[in-house]
């Protein structure tokens, strides 16, 4: 039975997020490219896993400026098959929020 | 209609976020928890007006305003024809929210 494996989905995300921003400061100039590049690599790993689901990714970047923000996520779906992994990251100048959904088919 | 309706969903959200938050005010002790009540309840109003055989994945992201920049993005892997999202935003002088809900066509 096909299923959705946090813990393999959770280093598809944290690997992506890696390469798309690792090392860097956030950037006006740079959030679109990055969050851009996050969504694209993720969804591409997840597709070469082969699996019947159909997928979401979300990405969130978020200046670190003092200001609280908190995020929730409610699915209405087949919970034997079908799940979600979301990572949180965060350096001394943002934060990155990335959730993968997947509905089997 | 028995496909996803994105307009009709984006004015639900809409509705349902102005009713929920009008003038709150952010508080970090009460915000993780306002966040969830609201993804709940964003999900059952979507749920009335998703036809049948619609998956929903509901998100809400809720933050304080404080001049601070913030971009959300998404991409999706699957059947354009039938799948499809509506997404809207809510701000007073105190807090933001955005909310998003993706509907996926289950065979």
């Amino acid at each position: 039975q096909p299923s959705f494996v946090v813990d393999e989905v959770s280093s598809i995300i944290k690997e992506a997020i890696e390469s798309a921003m690792g090392g860097n400061a956030y950037q006006h100039s740079k959030v679109n490219q990055w969050t851009t590049s996050v969504v694209e690599q993720t969804l591409s790993q997840l597709t070469k896993l082969g699996k019947p689901f159909k997928y979401i990714v979300t990405c969130v970047i978020m200046q670190k400026n003092g200001a609280g923000l908190h995020t929730a996520s409610s699915c209405f779906w087949d919970n034997s098959s079908d799940g979600a992994c979301t990572v949180r990251w965060e350096n001394k100048t943002m934060y990155c929020i990335v959730s993968a959904f997947g509905l089997a088919i | 209609g028995c496909k996803f309706n994105t307009e009709r969903v984006k004015r639900v959200l809409e509705r349902a976020l102005a009713g929920a938050l009008g003038t709150t005010v952010y508080s970090p002790q009460d915000s993780a928890q306002l966040a969830q009540s609201l993804v709940e309840l964003l999900q059952s109003q979507a749920k009335e007006v998703v036809p049948p055989r619609y998956k929903l994945v509901c998100q809400v992201l809720l933050g304080q305003q404080s001049q601070q920049s913030l971009l959300v993005a998404s991409q999706a892997l699957w059947d354009p024809k039938n799948d499809n999202f509506a997404s809207t935003t809510f701000s007073n002088a105190s807090l933001f929210a955005v909310a998003t809900v993706h509907g996926v066509y289950f065979e």
